[in-house]
């Protein structure tokens, strides 16, 4: 199998401009792919982008023999960017054009890349697309830098800026990436007429489907003109692949389809011999009709799907059939053998098919088993459907039953939601005889083993604390214990810290003793039920005795900022107080001071300007140009 | 994940009683899921040192849970998951396995919440002694202001009278 690269392209004004600056190479030959979007008023953009088009491919024909595809493309986008720059030096009307590039060479499997602003290329591969290139904007670098989020990105005024072009100076710094191709790859150069018009979504659905490359960059210029089309759209779609014999689908969708088609007064024929006719869903038709109705919409369903590749016209013809039938309490069986009877039908044309080309055959065998079962599923649907609503009346019928029950045998009904009328937990029983004797063994080993708590008293309290409340009968024995256990401690980390310690430490201990202690197995899983359970208290109800303890620092605080509060409130009113005293003082004792003086403390209006000269005859504003377009 | 680990996710319904909660995201799930992934590690993680269980629970604190309503979450996993791992484990080994796991967790949960308490406490004496400095100097200016005031009192009556 040879590596074969297609390649297409096209560009469209948009919905908004009334020309094109944007310019592409599709050159199949010599492997060359290239898209550019030019900028500049007064019609430059395109003079400018059109330039660089011919510059670059004309370079890439003559050299390809002499320089790599790196050097190639680097030597051959720099050579189009001083010849922009050039022209845009010779004429006033054409200074500050420029044109962004983003072009793709393809020498066997190696595609090369290289571009310059915000033109892109994307790679489809294995249903995932990535994207090659990186904006050349001031805002991409302010990102890559840091200085700003990607959602300040897409908000910035300036996001549209280019950082680089070719153009601006006679050489430009391009971004050179290389890749290989494998089988299936699709590639994509575009302008940002395209990406900044449809969704990224948009575009990776549509690379990601099945159709031929030209229509693929039909569909995504659609999109990026359903998007707006603000800008002049322009894309490139490469597809590389190995030159194979057509996939089943399309054999199914060409000579499949026709086939089938064919045999269509077969299938009647069949449909008429298996006695579909005779079906209760047509007892009210003639056999003709009844033939013609549903055989023949069902071979047309099957051709349809047979040649779209799809799966809805046999669905949505077996739903019809069923919704229509069952709604008016038409029997599952009777539905049930003649979706029987219509796949013994299928199943004798596909038969003939097998004996004349065989290969064909199992092809629409396989498409009509899979049309079946869509066609089971389909019938099942609807079955579920009226099922879910026969349960749903059940539901309500029920429902209604005992609230009338209810009604009539009392008001008042034990909600088992409402929370003081739950079942008490029974208060914990004496552990049995045996559990009780694998509790004291347990204590014993543990005490006995070397703890790796520090405080090694703390440790003992903690395990012959745990092991009264594994043992008691009595759910306040936890909270004695907490407290004994708790003792008098600071109320910071060095003060609970060793206290948690200890408890978990000797829990450690503890588990492992039930677990080494010799007894039934059984015993020993409901001794560390009460051990587990014992410890899980503890701690529990020790973690609420600190809560409780530092509840009062929270309440001082409180008190403490709703004291400073009201002292800053009375600071506030007793400046406010000063201020309106030593205004009033400065008034008594500035009313004798000279008019000068006074204007100088700001107790007297300014004095009156001189008078000026007569004011000269308006000038007209001046008409402001319009700005030109930053891109 | 453990065989055992993945028998006792399967509980997570019963045991963060999802069906009277009415919701998949029961807010003693990082307690539940503490304890599965203790199991799934075999129990050989050190106590007290699940930095999720740590985040979790500081992230609950963090919303305005209390400690207490924490730990009466911690409490009810505890006593669902081992009715529940009484009836729904057959091998004896499993359900002690399970206890420690449970026990371990609902412990550490314990010990985070008292020393967040303590912290927290830590950081209410500090305020309140910065709140008693700020008092200090603002009862400094209100006498400073009372003088003044005064001052101006008498001089505006003097001025007015002359």
């Amino acid at each position: 199998m040879t590596f074969v690269v297609s390649g297409y392209g096209d560009s469209h004004v948009g919905a908004v401009r009334d020309t094109n600056e944007d310019a592409l190479i599709v050159d199949p030959k010599w492997g060359l792919y290239a898209v550019l979007d030019g900028m500049g008023g007064a019609s430059a953009g395109d003079i400018a982008s059109t330039k660089a088009r011919d510059v670059i491919h004309e370079y890439v024909r003559a050299r390809r023999a002499t320089l790599g595809p790196r050097q190639l493309l680097e030597a051959a986008i720099n050579a189009a960017s001083a010849a922009v720059h050039g022209e845009a030096q010779r004429r006033r009307d054409r200074r500050g054009m420029g044109t962004t590039v983003v072009a793709c060479l393809i020498d066997g499997r190696r595609a090369t890349l290289a571009h310059v602003g915000d033109s892109r290329a994307y790679l489809l591969r294995d249903g995932r697309m990535h994207r090659l290139t990186n904006d050349h904007t001031i805002v991409a670098e302010l990102v890559a830098r840091g200085a700003i989020s990607a959602d300040e990105a897409d908000r910035h005024a300036y996001k549209n800026v280019l950082s680089r072009n070719l153009g601006a100076k006679a050489t430009a710094v391009v971004d050179v990436n290389e890749l290989e191709l494998v089988p299936g790859d699709r590639l994509m150069l575009c302008s940002d007429g395209l990406y900044g018009y449809a969704s990224n979504e948009a575009l990776h659905q549509l690379m990601g489907s099945t159709d031929p490359g030209a229509d693929v960059v039909r569909d995504l210029i659609e999109a990026a003109l359903r998007g707006g089309g603000g800008d002049n759209v322009t894309t490139i779609v490469v597809d590389a692949g190995t030159q194979a014999v057509p996939r089943a689908t399309v054999v199914l969708k060409t000579s499949g389809a026709g086939a089938w088609w064919a045999r269509r007064d077969r299938l009647l024929a069949a449909a008429r011999a298996y006695g579909i006719h005779r079906s209760p869903l047509c007892a009210v038709l003639a056999p003709d009709d009844a033939i013609a109705l549903v055989a023949g919409n069902f071979a047309d369903a099957v051709y349809h799907d047979l040649e779209k590749g799809t799966s809805v016209n046999v669905w949505t013809f077996v739903e019809n059939l069923a919704v229509g039938w069952l709604g008016q309490g038409g029997a599952w069986t009777a539905l049930r053998e003649l979706l029987d009877g219509l796949a013994r039908a299928a199943d004798a044309v596909v038969r003939e098919l097998r004996a004349e080309d065989a290969a064909l055959g199992g092809l629409i065998e396989g498409a009509l088993a899979r049309a079946l079962v869509t066609a089971e599923s389909a019938a099942g649907g609807v079955l579920a459907g009226r099922l879910r609503a026969v349960e749903v009346e059940l539901v309500r019928q029920d429902a209604e039953r005992s609230r009338q029950q209810a009604e009539v045998t009392s008001k008042f009904i034990d909600h088992p939601t409402v929370p003081f009328m739950r079942a008490v937990a029974p208060p914990p029983e004496a552990p049995a005889p045996d559990v009780q004797a694998l509790l004291d063994g347990a204590r014993r080993r543990a005490l006995g083993r070397p703890a790796a708590a520090s405080d090694r008293a703390l440790f003992t309290r903690a395990v012959e604390h745990s092991h009264r409340v594994a043992t008691a009968t009595s759910d306040a024995e936890a909270a004695l214990a907490a407290r004994e256990l708790f003792d008098v401690r600071s109320l910071d980390e060095a003060g609970v810290t060793p206290l948690y310690d200890a408890l978990d430490a000797a829990r450690a201990a503890h588990i492992d003793a039930v677990r080494a202690v010799p007894g039934a197995i059984a015993g020993k899983v409901a001794a560390l039920r009460r051990i587990a359970a014992a410890y899980q208290r503890l701690s529990s109800t020790i973690t609420s005795l600190v809560v409780e303890s530092v509840a009062p620092s929270a309440e001082a605080l409180r008190e403490a900022a709703a004291a400073t509060a009201a002292l800053r409130a009375q600071v506030t009113k007793n400046e406010k107080k000063v201020a309106e005293l030593e205004r009033k003082f400065a008034t008594i004792i500035d009313d004798d001071l000279p008019a000068g003086m006074r204007f100088d403390l700001g107790l007297d209006p300014p004095p009156p300007p001189p008078p000026r000269r007569a004011e000269p005859p308006a000038i007209p504003p001046r008409r402001r140009l319009p700005k030109e377009t930053l891109r | 994940m453990t065989d055992l680990g993945e028998r006792v996710a399967v509980l997570r319904d019963e045991v963060l009683d999802v069906v009277a909660g009415g919701s998949e995201d029961a807010p003693a799930e990082a307690i539940f899921d503490a304890i599965v992934r203790t199991l799934s590690a075999g129990l050989d993680t050190a106590l007290g040192l699940d930095l999720t269980l740590h985040d979790a629970v500081a992230r609950r604190l963090a919303w305005g849970d209390t400690e207490q309503l924490i730990l009466d979450d911690a409490d009810a996993v505890f006593a669902r998951l081992a009715k529940a791992a009484q009836r729904a484990l057959r091998d004896p080994d499993e359900e002690m396995l399970v206890l420690e796991a449970a026990a371990d967790v609902v412990c550490s949960t314990a010990r985070i919440l008292g020393l967040a308490a303590v912290g927290r406490a830590s950081r209410d004496r500090a305020a309140a002694l910065r709140e008693e400095l700020a008092q200090r100097r603002l009862r400094e200016a209100l006498d400073q202001q009372s003088n003044n005031l005064q001052r101006l009192k008498e001089e505006v009556a003097q001025n007015d009278f002359e």
